[in-house]
């Protein structure tokens, strides 16, 4: 496991020698600054979460802060004695208080996000640019209700929230002999321990099949899709991890400053957040951290401390203009300027991952692999052992065919894109499915794979129907699918491509990715090595960390197929595969597509305007024009079928077979 | 035909393409009123050799001339006005505006209103099924129809030279026969053509002369009839065996 987040041993030892010692230091040298270093950590921690909506599943949120706030306000409300709670002034008040904050926080994410991320990504942003707006203004207001009925007052001048004014004091931790009351270095301390725990689990998840999850889907929410990956869980499970973290901060900020009042989780709370994330870079643990430590620290502290040094400086020369500066007014300023020139110099973060400089070897290794020297030809003794378990018995006698499709009907507007269209694919069967751009064949894979539904008509795979299912759960029952213009996860590795591919298959929770039991350890390594059989099956061995994107495009098909082979599918989808081929690669997967039929039974549905592809290996061809089907039969009919050289064909297709 | 005064010249372009030295050394001639082709697999550098040529990727060493003029460190969109223009790759049409709001937008460059009505009325000559859809939104367009449309919207900045990237990719057998008899069409009507193909047989049939590279070299020229039998050609991009 590739893990960027892990630091080596000694560089680790010197980070927390220097962690455990620096409130020390600064209290030896008087600095006073460890209670804006708390605070900045408690800042990180809710940078970090919502790196998790924001960086890992790629949800732009707006109104982030509206959770820090439920967080401190359930702190508030439960753990002080303004609105008179029964759970405060007890030693445990505190240590139970911060958990109800992160479920309240996370409840919350769940109701706000269950409709909302169903919509796409502009659209969620307003929600959460509305819901952080209407938080604070919430809070303000229920803290003098009255409800008047005509004159009769059933509720009068009730207070929820402690209005404008706040609520005044919160209950701070009980440990024994631990002074959590005037001394800032255990609130150092117990915020570190939170923020380490935080980033452990957060470092486990994003290296886990939830992790993936989130990030095909930040990569290409319908390819993930139809990768098996179910996109408003996944989204909604990220949007309520994130809460809760925010939840968490938010109590310790609360019970840290004693008291809160709404002021502190406005728009612009949120805004600096989203700055902490993008200044260090999206997705990098490391790079959150840092954004956090830097702006807050540069609010906090420094610009304070340039202020003072230019009024000394104005005292000094005698400048009334410098004597009477305060830069602490300009912080949006240089905030706006620092962000400016960050995303021109580093538009990738502080931390993001860089473009990796041109290795020495990339020039030999790019001949090497250069397409004249095609792929090695597909072998049947690699075909992965664990797709032939998954394998139909090739005894059993089935007369089932694997699809069945009848009378499928989709209109676009006045357009008949599939009109009643039929077809039907045995057991180990190839099918070629042709026609002229524009006939429906892409609709076709569309309507099976349930990106769209029928108007009419029905689909059966074994027999049952898959009208109605999500695209994840097709892919579940048995059907995986390539794209025409190949949508990869782009800046994901190889193997994790291929990895999301089985996410279908697999089974590891949230909690099992954080605290990682035996049986997620072995799941995770099964995953794994089958990842890599696969990608040696399809000609991409030894190249499991490279980014898809860098991949070269006949690579980057082969990947394709081995993501949409690692989810075990009865019946593959094959949208244009040799597009952009050379005739060696071509072949090579034509081998390729032979091999998974005769070794492991699949069944394939192939688009494909190489006619010496199609007729090669296809059983039978459907020929679709308008829509409709204009032909079905055995190549050879195909071939010489006068309505399929008119529309599809041409006459030069028949001389060129003569010449050919 | 050797192309003589060459419209557009490559001399010794080498060039970086990401990570990866895409272009080692590439030198090529494009005479005036010729259709020449480039021919190669993924990753030879066809592409960025079209790149260099309109300047969106900047060679490291090596001259690029057009019309007697270099070019290589001009600015993409003055090239674009000094009659060149460009068919991508991919079929990249502004998807939400319409068919003939996407062919208004190749003669952006342009103010000669007669010409351009002049022109518009060529370009949908040439692709008629074009005409029947002038007011559909190009994204509802088939990937023939979106190819048709990306090779009329750089028709419509009347270029001198016109620059094909895949013109035959993803299109029925059908249609790439049209496709290539219409790329023959434009260059008798007088613009020269660069055109890049992975389908060697059909670009090398219209094609005057042609150039074959292999990672980033330029490994066979001849006129195109010649290396349509030669065997290098032959084995490795027509397939045969």
């Amino acid at each position: 496991m590739t893990d960027r987040d892990r630091l080596r041993p000694l560089p680790a030892a010197l980070l927390v020698t220097a962690l455990l010692a620096y409130p020390f230091v600064d209290r030896a040298l008087q600095a006073q600054t460890v209670h804006a270093v708390t605070d900045a950590m408690i800042y990180v921690l809710l940078a970090l979460g919502l790196n998790i909506v924001v960086g890992y599943a790629g949800l732009l949120d707006l109104g982030y802060a509206a959770f820090f706030a439920i967080g401190a306000y359930t702190m508030g409300l439960l753990n002080s004695p303004v609105l008179g709670s029964p759970l405060y002034g007890h030693a445990w008040s505190f240590w139970v208080v911060i958990w109800i904050s992160a479920l309240v926080s996370a409840g919350l994410g769940v109701v706000i996000g269950a409709p909302t991320l169903r919509v796409r990504g502009d659209y969620l942003a307003i929600i959460t640019l509305a819901f952080g707006e209407i938080i604070p203004v919430a809070i303000r207001n229920l803290g003098d209700i009255t409800i008047d009925i005509g004159g009769w007052q059933p509720v009068q001048r009730l207070n929820l929230t402690g209005g404008e004014n706040g609520v005044n004091p919160v209950g701070r931790p009980h440990l024994p002999g631990v002074n959590f009351d005037t001394d800032f270095i255990p609130w150092y301390f117990l915020i570190l321990v939170i923020g380490a725990a935080s980033l452990w689990a957060m470092s486990r998840m994003r290296h886990s099949r939830l992790g993936r999850a989130w990030m095909a889907i930040r990569e290409d929410e319908t390819a993930a899709d139809c990768t098996g990956v179910n996109p408003v869980k996944t989204k909604l499970l990220a949007f309520a991890l994130g809460a809760s973290f925010a939840g968490f901060a938010g109590s310790f900020y609360a019970a840290k400053l004693q008291a809160i009042t709404p002021g502190a989780f406005e728009f612009n709370v949120s805004i600096m957040l989203l700055c902490m994330v993008v200044l260090g870079g999206m997705g990098s643990l490391r790079g959150v951290i840092l954004g956090g430590m830097l702006i807050t620290l540069f609010d906090r502290i420094l610009l304070a401390q340039m202020t003072f040094l230019i009024r000394w400086i104005g005292r000094s020369l005698g400048i009334a203009a410098l004597a009477s500066v305060d830069l602490t007014l300009w912080r949006w300023f240089f905030f706006g300027l620092g962000l400016v020139v960050i995303m021109l110099i580093r538009p990738e973060g502080l931390a993001g991952r860089r473009v990796r400089p041109p290795a020495a070897d990339v020039d030999e290794r790019e001949e090497a692999l250069a397409l004249v020297t095609a792929p090695p030809p597909p072998r049947a003794d690699t075909v992965p052992a664990w797709l032939r378990q998954s394998a139909p018995s090739a005894a059993a006698p089935v007369t089932r065919p694997v699809l069945e499709v009848r009378g499928l009907t989709r209109r676009f507007g006045g357009l008949l894109a599939v009109s009643e269209a039929d077809l039907r694919i045995p057991p180990r069967g190839i099918v070629g499915l042709i026609g002229p751009n524009g006939a429906g064949k892409t609709t076709f894979f569309n309507l099976i794979t349930g990106l769209l539904r029928p108007d009419r008509g029905e689909i059966l795979l074994d027999g049952e129907s898959l009208i109605g299912l999500r695209p994840h759960a097709i892919v579940g029952r048995g059907v995986a699918r390539t794209f025409q213009s190949i949508r990869l996860f782009q800046n994901m590795t190889v193997l994790d491509n291929v990895l999301v591919g089985e996410h279908c298959r697999l089974l590891a929770s949230v909690a099992g990715a954080v605290l990682r039991p035996p049986a997620v350890v072995a799941e995770e390594a099964r995953a794994r090595d089958r990842a890599r059989d696969m990608l040696a099956f399809v000609g991409l061995p030894d190249r499991d960390e490279e980014l898809a994107k860098n991949l070269a495009y006949g690579d980057q098909r082969r990947l394709e197929i081995a993501r949409a082979l690692a989810s075990q599918p009865r019946l593959l989808l094959l949208d244009e595969p040799t597009a952009g081929m050379n005739p060696r690669e071509t072949d090579a997967l034509t081998e390729l597509i032979g091999l998974l039929r005769e070794e492991i039974g699949l069944a394939v549905l192939l688009i494909e305007h190489r006619m010496e592809v199609v007729m090669a290996i296809s059983d039978r061809i459907t020929v679709l024009d308008y829509g409709t089907r204009i032909a079905e039969g055995t190549p050879a009919e195909i071939r010489r079928d006068a309505k399929v050289i008119e529309a599809y064909l041409g006459k030069g297709y028949e001389a060129e077979l003569v010449s050919g | 035909m050797s192309g003589g005064v060459g419209l557009l010249e490559l001399q010794d372009i080498h060039a970086y393409y990401g990570n990866i030295r895409a272009l080692k050394g590439v030198s090529l001639r494009v005479g005036r009123g010729e259709i020449v082709t480039l021919i190669g697999s993924n990753g030879a550098g066809k592409t960025t050799t079209l790149r260099t040529v309109l300047g969106t990727v900047r060679p490291l060493r090596g001259t690029v001339t057009f019309d007697g003029r270099r070019i290589d460190r001009v600015p993409t969109h003055r090239i674009a006005r000094l009659g060149i223009a460009q068919s991508p790759e991919g079929r990249r049409i502004f998807a939400p505006m319409t068919v003939l709001e996407n062919l208004e937008l190749g003669a952006f460059a342009r103010t000669d209103r007669e010409a351009i009505a002049r022109d518009l009325e060529h370009v949908l000559a040439l692709f008629p099924r074009l005409r029947d859809r002038l007011q559909q939104k190009g994204g509802t367009l088939s990937g023939g129809e979106q190819q048709m449309l990306a090779m009329g919207r750089a028709l419509m900045a009347h270029p001198d030279m016109l620059l094909l990237d895949e013109p035959s990719m993803g299109l029925s057998p059908i249609l790439v026969e049209t496709i290539f008899d219409i790329i023959q069409s434009i260059n008798r009507l007088g613009t020269t053509i660069l055109l890049v193909e992975q389908n060697a047989r059909m670009a090398l049939r219209v094609a005057h002369r042609g150039y074959v590279i292999q990672t980033g070299r330029i490994v066979l020229q001849d006129a195109a009839a010649a290396l349509l039998h030669s065997d290098v050609v032959r084995k490795a991009y027509l397939g045969e065996k």
